[in-house]
């Protein structure tokens, strides 16, 4: 009984969400501000329309490269931070000045070196994704008690397989949390970059509809983004769930970083 | 010891002189030409002229007023939410699944969203701020204030403290270590978000005096706004770490 009212709570919370909403429209009552109801029944229209949808799963494709990419070069490297006080030294006060920089807004400076295409919003998400990763790496790693990397070094266990087989298995629970968040932040940084280039992509189409006063189309596409982004969010943490439930219950909202 | 901490300062420093020296590297050697990187001494003499000038200080300034306007918002509103939702039951029940709802969704969506309510002025930025930084504040608050130790409430309560003064008298200070912890997260948050927002609709601010320089190709101007705001988060993540140990004096190192 109880599992089953926190499975439902979520979709409530939805619902509730979309009834306030459906209420503030209709007291509000203005043309720039359609009730939910009017929103919802817009998403099939731009989903069907052949262009828009083709501009969404690319946006989606950027996205999935970059966040791949982000994670393979941040986990080794906030792995190694972690087990070695040299390397973290080193890394550190970089990541340090990096942290406050808006990166979907390095976007049209990237944009002049690399041009409009794919490259360069793949690397504003790649950018974007980095660092919590790296730091959740790096906390993962530098938790993984001693004791162990001793018994697997007294076993005659070579550094890179005590590396890949006490160190990143221990991190691991801390490394899913950073890419939980850094999948949410890949479709902030997605939403953003293309918010600020405007050249095509899910952000695109949202300030495009804006322009010519399609404001069905422009709540329709919030309510696509954002349930893109409970979507994504909720299948990882299914699978974070199955990777890792011998880890002990933490958080399990995430705290989100932009 | 010191010896050591001194070599890991110079270590540290590295990797910085590094980018610098590969940034004017690339420039002497005319690998990039300054149309689209302009060599690193000439982006910090800009950043010192603009520094003493009124329009920029202008600029800078709405910037920072929308940013402080958000944050505290979300200071205020996410503090307030996370302890009624960590000491209510009926608080938590409706909070939680909300907060589990809203946390994944990328909140810069909701921003024309704003524009057409709130209009293209101060409102809609302070509100899409407070709205990215209020969750982080929300749920380190919460945890924190979930996690506090029973038998600190029981000594509370047994030492004759009103039911009603252990919400500020006890779990206020200790879920504060946490608190601080989720504000620091949501003021960094802010600075991205203000700039961000900025960029994409405003007629002043940092982050629009970077969209026009882009717009005219100038690309020193480019980079001074985009080193402003890095540094302004830098210091203001360096004023509130010396807020948080002044705050958290005599608690055990956390």
């Amino acid at each position: 009984m109880r599992i089953a009212v926190s499975r439902l709570s979520p979709l409530l919370a939805c619902l509730g969400l979309l009834v306030a909403w459906q209420l503030a429209a209709m007291l509000l009552h203005t043309d720039s501000f359609p009730t939910a109801w009017q929103a919802i029944l817009t998403v099939p229209d731009v989903l069907g329309d052949r262009e828009s949808l083709l501009n969404i799963l690319d946006s989606i494709r950027r996205m999935v490269i970059g966040l791949t990419l982000a994670m393979l070069v941040s986990i080794p490297l906030g792995l190694m931070m972690g087990r070695s006080a040299r390397v973290a030294a080193f890394f550190n006060p970089l990541l340090m000045m990096v942290y406050p920089v808006p990166k979907a807004a390095l976007m049209p400076v990237i944009m002049l070196w690399l041009g409009v295409g794919d490259a360069s919003k793949t690397l504003v998400i790649f950018l974007g994704v980095s660092l919590p990763v790296i730091y959740h790496s790096f906390q993962g790693a530098k938790a993984v008690e001693e004791k162990m990397l001793w018994s697997g070094a007294a076993m005659g266990l070579s550094a890179v397989q005590r590396m890949f087989r006490i160190v990143l298995p221990a991190a691991l629970p801390e490394i899913l949390t950073g890419c939980r968040t850094g999948l949410v932040l890949a479709l902030i940084t997605m939403v953003t970059s293309e918010m600020i280039a405007r050249q095509s992509g899910a952000g695109n189409i949202l300030f495009n509809a804006m322009d010519m006063a399609q404001y069905d189309t422009v709540f329709a596409m919030i309510i696509i983004i954002g349930a893109l982004g409970i979507v994504l969010d909720a299948a990882f943490d299914k699978l974070r769930w199955r990777l890792v439930a011998w880890a002990e219950p933490r958080q399990d909202i995430l705290l989100g970083a932009s | 010891m010191n010896a050591r901490a001194l070599n890991n300062v110079l270590l540290g420093l590295a990797p910085i002189v590094m980018v610098l020296a590969l940034w004017q590297g690339l420039c002497s050697f005319g690998y990039a030409p300054p149309s689209l990187l302009p060599p690193p001494g000439k982006v910090f003499v800009r950043l010192a002229q603009q520094l003493v000038s009124w329009n920029f200080l202008d600029d800078m300034l709405a910037t920072l007023t929308r940013l402080f306007a958000g944050f505290f918002i979300a200071v205020a509103l996410g503090v307030g939410i996370g302890l009624a939702a960590a000491v209510s039951g009926p608080v938590n029940a409706v909070v939680r699944p909300l907060v589990q709802v809203l946390a994944p969704v990328p909140k810069v969506a909701l921003y024309p969203a704003l524009l057409l309510l709130l209009g293209f002025d101060h409102a809609s930025k302070v509100t899409l701020v407070a709205a990215d930084a209020l969750f982080p504040i929300l749920l380190s608050t919460y945890y924190g204030a979930s996690m506090v130790e029973q038998k600190l409430i029981w000594s509370a309560l047994a030492a004759g403290t009103p039911r009603y003064q252990i919400l500020f008298k006890v779990i206020l200070p200790a879920a504060l270590p946490s608190i601080l912890t989720g504000c620091r997260i949501g003021l960094v948050i802010s600075c991205i978000v203000v700039f961000l927002a900025e960029m994409i609709t405003s007629t002043d601010g940092l982050g629009h005096l970077l969209v026009g320089a882009a717009r005219t190709f100038q690309t020193v101007d480019m980079f001074v706004p985009l080193i402003t705001i890095s540094l302004l988060g830098l210091i203001l993540n360096g004023l509130l770490y010396s807020l948080r140990k002044y705050l958290l004096r005599g608690f055990p190192e956390v």
